[in-house]
């Protein structure tokens, strides 16, 4: 058989053609469409950044944004600030080979195949104010005043979201550091023992700095993870967000104006359905957009001091 | 050579077995539930149980149908990775392999994907979904999850690019088709990486719950996390269905995980590396 010069667009164009119509297509088509009023059946009216507009000036809209912002972010802070550095530290656990560091690997790694409505049924399992293990348990040994109903009180709810999310994730993050850990040169870690550092100065100073970058990558991505979540939020309360939007999150929002009303078919059918919800998510990936530039900046600009 | 004696790493290393046989407990503590009837569950949480039988799994085969939610997951779960890995391959080869203009600019091109949140085009891609009068079909799920082809592109492109170039003369001295050689050579070659590919994906389709919940609205065409929702929003009359259906959809994967560890977590690493 000849050799065709031309043979790579056999093997390209599939994958681009299918590529382009359904991951590059739509992320343009909904910025387009967010300029328009429409709920995807009926009259599609051009009115420029009126939606936009709209979104940060209603107060009923601006309210919910904020409040499912509020939320996004605190999910993020938290992870960022209790769930990384752990996963640090467990990371380079095992990484040093603690004993046992296999199976607490493969344990501690587990949850990531469960699905999100198991992981929020095994919490109800136990968080239940009648059913929940934990209530049973307080209310046998006598500590009554430790009953409480975990999972409907508004002003934790957030937090209950943030520890599930943190249960079934820990072990992906922790793979990363590890992997990460695999990677640095070992010649100033063995020279660390010999000079006899302890446990966190091996940590801080000498591993930490190696696997910077991976830091700032997992920051990066607890971040999108925090904006872009859903099933956990949906699942515990509802479309709406629980009471008073107490689990609200951005992508749920976003959800709940554009194909809210359990009735996907036609979202809402409010009259600017498709609009505002392609308005709400264009707004959220400039809220990714800016951090991620911020974040690769920072990144780029840290290796060109370092040479 | 024990470098783990300080005293903070003997406490570390029990925090993490306690974090750990806590992740173990709640497990057993889903499984044993699910062998409880629902009132013995419900009113004597922690309490000797009257009893321990497989009720709940019969019930949840004969009422509730089981059995059709785990097919409709398996088969979009299929489809879906091997479009995937035809797709993604595909590409991947023909990037890394051939040298032409705008290489670069389609190796950029196809990471658009990973920087975008899939919120962002989904009414556009309902709409189209609709257009084509896909609402409502496996097909909808499977073309969704199985184009969204960045990452997987990503890892085989570099694996493709790192082959030495005679590898890629050798193959071509035989005189075989590009097609073939791709075929009977290259892409048996790139099997780590197409494991590793697999395996993330595979955990991703399979746990789905966004697509399915916009895209499926009949109720035998859901999944299998679809039903476990269903049996979840209603614990009062649905506790036993919700607790075998989640034992059911989580221990067989984390028993193939046991026996598999090894490789998986290695797959895995893979993906982080290169992620």
């Amino acid at each position: 058989m000849l050799k065709n010069k031309k043979t790579y667009l056999f093997f390209i164009i599939p994958g681009l053609f299918f590529y382009a119509l359904f991951v590059v297509y739509p992320i343009f088509s909904a910025a387009q469409i967010s300029l328009f009023k429409w709920n995807g059946i009926g009259e599609k009216v051009f009115v420029g950044f009126q939606n936009y507009i709209e979104l940060f000036t209603n107060p009923i809209l601006l309210g919910q944004f904020g409040n499912a912002l509020k939320n996004s972010l605190i999910i993020f802070i938290m992870t960022a600030c209790f769930m990384i550095p752990l996963q640090i530290i467990y990371a380079y656990m095992i990484y040093s080979k603690t004993r046992g560091s296999k199976l607490l690997q493969s344990i501690i790694f587990s949850p990531q195949f469960i699905s999100t409505p198991v992981i929020v049924f095994i919490f109800t399992l136990l968080l239940d104010s009648n059913i929940g293990a934990i209530n049973n348990f307080f209310s046998k040994i006598g500590l009554n005043f430790l009953v409480k109903p975990w999972l409907g009180l508004p002003s934790i709810g957030i937090y209950i979201v943030w520890l599930m999310i943190s249960w079934a994730g820990f072990g992906v993050g922790m793979m990363y550091f590890i992997a990460a850990m695999n990677m640095i040169s070992t010649d100033s870690l063995e020279s660390a023992y010999l000079d006899g550092a302890g446990f966190w100065k091996r940590l801080l100073l000498i591993v930490v700095p190696q696997i910077r970058n991976t830091i700032f990558n997992l920051i990066l991505i607890s971040y999108i993870t925090a904006m872009t979540i859903f099933d956990y939020s949906y699942i515990l309360g509802g479309v709406s967000g629980g009471v008073d939007g107490s689990v609200d999150v951005m992508s749920l929002f976003f959800y709940r104006i554009a194909f809210g009303d359990n009735n996907p078919l036609g979202g809402n059918l409010s009259e600017n359905s498709m609009g505002m919800g392609t308005t709400i998510a264009v707004s959220l990936f400039f809220i990714i957009f800016i951090v991620a530039v911020f974040q690769m900046i920072l990144v780029f600009r840290k290796d060109d001091i370092n040479g | 050579m024990d470098r783990n004696k300080g005293y903070i790493e003997k406490i570390v290393n029990l925090i993490m077995w306690f974090s750990a046989s806590f992740i173990l407990f709640v497990l057993g503590y889903l499984v044993y539930n699910s062998f409880r009837s629902k009132s013995d569950v419900m009113t004597n949480t922690l309490g000797k149980p009257s009893g321990l039988s497989l009720d709940n799994y019969i019930k949840l085969f004969v009422n509730e149908r089981f059995e059709k939610y785990f097919f409709n997951s398996l088969l979009i779960l299929i489809f879906a990775v091997v479009l995937l890995i035809f797709l993604s391959s595909f590409v991947a080869y023909g990037l890394g392999r051939y040298r032409f203009r705008g290489n670069k600019i389609l190796r950029v091109f196809f990471l658009i994907g990973m920087m975008f949140p899939i919120q962002l085009g989904i009414v556009p891609i309902f709409l189209m979904i609709k257009g084509i009068g896909l609402i409502d079909s496996y097909a909808s799920v499977i073309l969704i999850l199985g184009t969204a082809i960045s990452m997987p592109v990503l890892m085989l492109t570099e694996f493709f690019s790192q082959l030495p170039d005679e590898v890629y003369e050798a193959a071509t001295l035989d005189g075989a088709g590009e097609f073939r050689i791709f075929f009977s050579i290259m892409f048996p070659m790139a099997q780590p990486v197409v494991f590793s590919v697999c395996l993330i994906n595979s955990v991703n389709i399979w746990n789905q719950f966004f697509i399915p919940l916009i895209f499926l609205q009949t109720d035998t065409k859901k999944t299998v996390p679809q039903l476990v929702v269903k049996f979840t929003g209603n614990l009062f009359t649905n506790m036993d269905s919700a607790l075998s259906a989640s034992v059911l959809s989580t221990v067989p994967i984390l028993i193939l995980f046991i026996i598999f560890s090894k490789k998986v977590l290695s797959g895995f690493m893979g993906g982080a590396v290169k992620g």
